[in-house]
């Protein structure tokens, strides 16, 4: 004991460093933003604001029917995702439906998607004259759309579930892949009915699972921005998202901040419940080695089966790309009237069309928004990755430091709890006045980067710490008999062991922050130009073409990469199976 | 009570042979294991009998009653089948306590609640793991597990029960204490059982019958007296035993059989052995014996002496062999080893009893 903790001692300088350096970056981006965003509310200049916000004439339009429409986004998505999910996941992974794996590929690429870019394929197919501009394709060709389904909650809620539907369908499809065909074979041979093994066995055994699966969407539906905006604001149907975008984009920030925190607490209680009732109750490693899981035979339901789950995902994947895809060659938006035409992607200049504006492949501020997209992506991926090692790392060197470790900890989970839009509105809060002998960061391509690296910090450091755990810490040891330095041991032999895992992770966030609206709407300025916001705002001004068009090359970044991740995982997965005897 | 016929047995996946033309027969009450190297469809065949897979070709009879029918393609649903089964992951349900797991087959059994009460707790008690009812799987040990496992698979009676290779996740001690605990099980219960493994000291302690497999097929069927007296191949004789026999590889020049240029023996009739088997506590440890050997290993045991080495003729070839001896031999040394007049018995190069 006393030679370990000698050899310990001879490093245990720079290890707690690291950790402060940690603790520092964390405090920066996470504990500073939010107490300036609860200090703004709160100052004297803040003028009553939360009383205007909760309890005045204005409150009912200010706060509680947002709050309303934000409750019902988000149950109407949770619930729906969870059941599309759910299904899928079991045609997957349990029955013997044709095309079961293509199924499973399918029904992972609507999350690789940004949201909107749902809803703009919604906009394009069922938009009617309720609100002037062109209208979709089903109105142009002369069939009547009801007002309900073209603005409003119901299309809120069906292209937020086409595109969440995907998270519950991972997480729920892991989940059964773990219950292992052991599990099912000895329910079945007692002699219990399949359903009964469905009730009693299967669907305990990954409720776990299908509730954190459903609380994720449901937190998603509540904090969603893009797809209200799109869809909801046209006919005044709002979020609290939307709400608090719309207060501070019209100079009212300290009531779009009081917004923002009641918004951090809605979905913050639901991601806190979430975690408390599936925390320690995930049913994977219990028993020794998982095994095949076991096929269900579904007889003369295996037509129906692969009828429903393949309308599913060609809906929610292959039809929202193709009507994108086709909108963009359209002359006359939404119209085949007119005939087709490249102009958009590679037009000059033509006066006559959408105000003169040239087609997206040759207009230089759609070139600098792809550089500043990429970079930004980049950026926080390599930012959030190593902040969340370098803070996994020194957790995992020094366990004792309950309270350092306690509030790393804490720090690093906080912004899973924030939504994109009130993220940004904290940013703006803490970076928009200059601090010290530094200019205010309010414009600059730093904020954007922050702030994606502060959302970006609670997935960044799980993965890392998983990453570590699966390195024994024998390993370390032995490089410490050798006499080998921290950062010595930490470049030669911890990370190219969690390099993989890391740089799985690093891609994921990549893609997160490219197909990011949320976090970036309220801080992003001209000077510095991103694609999820070009299309945001050509969308809105009506430039269907363009805006569709941008989007699909934020869909091809983002598949690209998830692609790429995906071979990584395949690699990973190559070891030799398990020869049974 | 119930015997247990296969008959022409084969499994195909794909190309693959997984088993092959496996017949056997054991008698109501029998604790057969099927014994074999990994991959040697052993566990293929218990799934069979479970009903967890269906054979390709061949029967499978419990009593009169085919249960499974590859030619026709017929087979009895696994639950239809009156059999208990123990997995090598356990297959407990994680989300049950230990008294919910062993309880719930009898629930859809449609025992009655007393009579459940009563099998749970009667169980759990023989199995010594009635204070851990109340628990979760996942806060139990591995040992504890095994045992709720069985318990589980033995309440509702079951007529045959099956063991998918039960001890292999548990450490040696518990290992042996597990095994002892099976066979008392299988004593009190009397069902028909059937044991996979890949460990022959488990299978001679608790078979009545072992079925030794090897590439899909049968090598020998037997009472575990039988295979140790009687080996009926070159395979089986290497595999079962502790330690096993010593297997010389061996050429016959016509009058004499020769290993490596040293002649062992007079060549027995008309075949040409491939193999010659000795007993290993047959064979001495002398200074003038025939044949030189390298001792790399020497363990006390039971008051005499496993000895390991390799043995050597006048060439380069090599064989490893172990023997009893009542003396230790210091590894590193070389010494002689003697032989019996004749070998216990020959194998032909396609590995058959001559």
């Amino acid at each position: 004991m006393s030679g370990r903790s000698r050899t310990l001692t001879g490093v245990r300088q720079p290890v707690v460093w690291l950790a402060l350096a940690v603790l520092a970056i964390l405090v920066g981006l996470v504990a500073l933003p939010l107490a300036g965003l609860v200090a703004d509310t709160v100052g004297e200049d803040a003028d009553g604001a939360w009383g205007d916000v909760l309890s005045s004439p204005m409150s009912q339009a200010l706060f509680w029917q947002p709050l309303g429409g934000s409750l019902l986004v988000g149950l109407g998505t949770g619930i729906i995702s969870t059941i599309i999910g759910a299904f899928l996941a079991w045609v997957v992974v349990m029955s013997d439906v044709p095309g079961r794996r293509i199924i499973g590929v399918l029904a992972a690429i609507p999350f690789a998607l940004p949201s909107f870019a749902i809803a703009l394929a919604w906009e394009s197919v069922f938009r009617n004259d309720l609100i002037g501009g062109t209208t979709g394709l089903l109105f142009s060709l002369g069939i009547p759309v009801p007002d309900w389904l073209a603005w409003g909650p119901v299309p809120v809620i069906l292209t937020l579930v086409a595109h969440y539907y995907s998270l519950s369908f991972v997480v729920i499809a892991a989940a059964l892949a773990n219950v292992g065909g052991d599990l099912v074979a000895a329910a079945e041979l007692t002699g219990a009915s399949r359903a009964r093994v469905a009730a009693r066995i299967v669907i305990p055994a990954v409720a776990p699972a299908v509730l954190s699966g459903f609380l994720l969407a449901f937190a998603e539906g509540v904090s969603n921005f893009a797809v209200p905006a799109l869809l909801g604001l046209p006919v005044r149907f709002q979020t609290l998202s939307t709400r608090l975008y719309g207060a501070i984009s019209t100079g009212d920030a300290t009531r779009g901040y009081v917004l923002s925190i009641l918004l951090i607490v809605v979905a913050g209680l639901i991601l806190f419940a979430g975690n408390r009732t599936t925390g320690g109750r995930s049913f994977s490693t219990i028993t020794g080695k998982a095994t095949r899981a076991r096929i269900t035979r579904t007889g003369g339901w295996r037509a129906p089966l692969a009828a429903m789950s393949w309308a599913a995902v060609v809906v929610t994947a292959i039809i929202p790309g193709i009507v994108l895809v086709v909108s963009t060659f359209l002359r006359r938006t939404n119209s085949f009237d007119s005939g087709l035409t490249l102009h958009y992607w590679i037009g000059g200049s033509d006066p006559s069309i959408s105000h003169g504006m040239r087609g997206v492949l040759r207009d230089p501020v759609v070139l600098q928004a792809t550089g500043g997209t990429l970079g930004l992506g980049i950026a926080v991926a390599a930012g959030a990755v190593l902040v969340g090692l370098f803070a996994a790392y020194a957790i995992r060197r020094r366990p004792r430091a309950r309270i350092m470790n306690g509030t790393i900890n804490l720090l690093a989970y906080v912004p899973f709890l924030i939504p994109g839009v009130a993220l940004g509105a904290a940013f703006i809060a803490q970076f928009s006045a200059p601090i010290g002998p530094f200019g205010s960061l309010y414009g600059t391509f730093g904020i954007l980067v922050l702030a994606g690296v502060a959302a970006s910090i609670p997935f960044a450091f799980q993965t890392a710490k998983s990453a570590l755990g699966q390195v024994s810490a024998e390993l370390d040891e032995a490089a410490v008999l050798t006499g080998a330095g921290g950062p010595r041991r930490l470049a030669r032999i911890t990370v190219p062991l969690v390099s993989r895992g890391l740089a799985n992770g690093a891609i994921l966030v990549f893609v997160t922050m490219v197909r990011d609206l949320s976090v970036v709407v309220l801080l992003v300025t001209p000077a510095t130009p991103l694609l999820s916001m070009m299309t945001f705002r050509y969308a809105s001004e009506g430039f269907a073409q363009q805006a569709s068009a941008i989007t699909l090359i934020i869909a091809v970044i983002s598949v690209a990469a998830t692609l790429g991740a995906r071979v990584l995982e395949k690699n990973r997965d190559d070891r030799p199976e398990r020869s049974t005897s | 009570m119930t015997d247990l016929t296969i008959d022409r047995l084969g499994k195909r996946f794909g190309m693959q042979h997984a088993v092959d033309d496996l017949s056997l027969r054991i008698p109501s009450g029998a604790f057969l294991v099927l014994l074999g190297p990994s991959g040697c469809g052993k566990s293929t065949t218990l799934r069979m009998i479970a009903g967890l897979e269906d054979p390709t070709h061949g029967t499978i009879s419990f009593d009169d009653r085919v249960i499974a029918d590859g030619g026709s393609g017929q087979s009895i649903a696994p639950s239809k089948r009156g059999i208990g089964m123990v997995f090598q992951s356990y297959a407990l349900w994680p989300h049950m306590t230990v008294q919910q797991n062993v309880e719930w087959p009898l629930t859809v059994a449609g025992w009655n609640r007393r009579d459940r009460a009563a099998r749970v707790h009667e169980v759990l008690e023989s199995l010594e793991i009635a204070h851990l009812a109340g628990r979760t799987p996942a806060l139990i040990s591995g040992g504890q597990q095994q045992r709720v496992a069985i318990a589980r698979t033995i309440a509702p009676r079951p007529q045959v029960v099956l063991f998918d290779e039960p001890l292999s996740n548990l450490d040696a001690r518990l290992r042996v204490e597990t095994r002892s605990e099976l066979g008392r099980v299988h004593r009190a219960s009397g069902a028909t059982s059937v044991y996979v493994t890949h460990d022959q000291v488990e299978a001679l302690a608790l078979a009545t019958h072992i079925a030794v497999m090897n590439g899909g097929r049968l090598e020998q069927f037997g009472t575990p007296e039988e295979l140790m007296e009687r080996p009926a191949t070159a395979f089986v004789a290497s595999f079962l035993g502790s330690p096993a026999a010593l297997l010389l590889p061996v050429v016959s020049d016509g009058a004499d059989v020769v290993f490596d240029g040293v002649r062992v023996a007079r060549t027995p009739g008309s075949a040409l052995p491939a193999h010659a088997m000795f007993r290993p506590d047959s064979v001495l440890l002398c200074s003038d014996g025939d044949l030189d050997i390298d001792v790399v290993e020497s363990t006390p045991q039971a008051g005499r002496h496993l000895v390991t080495g390799l043995v050597r003729g006048k060439g380069d070839m090599t064989t490893r062999v172990t023997i009893v001896s009542d003396q230790p031999s210091a590894p590193g040394t070389r010494t002689r080893l003697r032989l019996p007049d004749v070998p216990a018995a020959y194998f032909a190069a396609d590995g058959s009893r001559l």
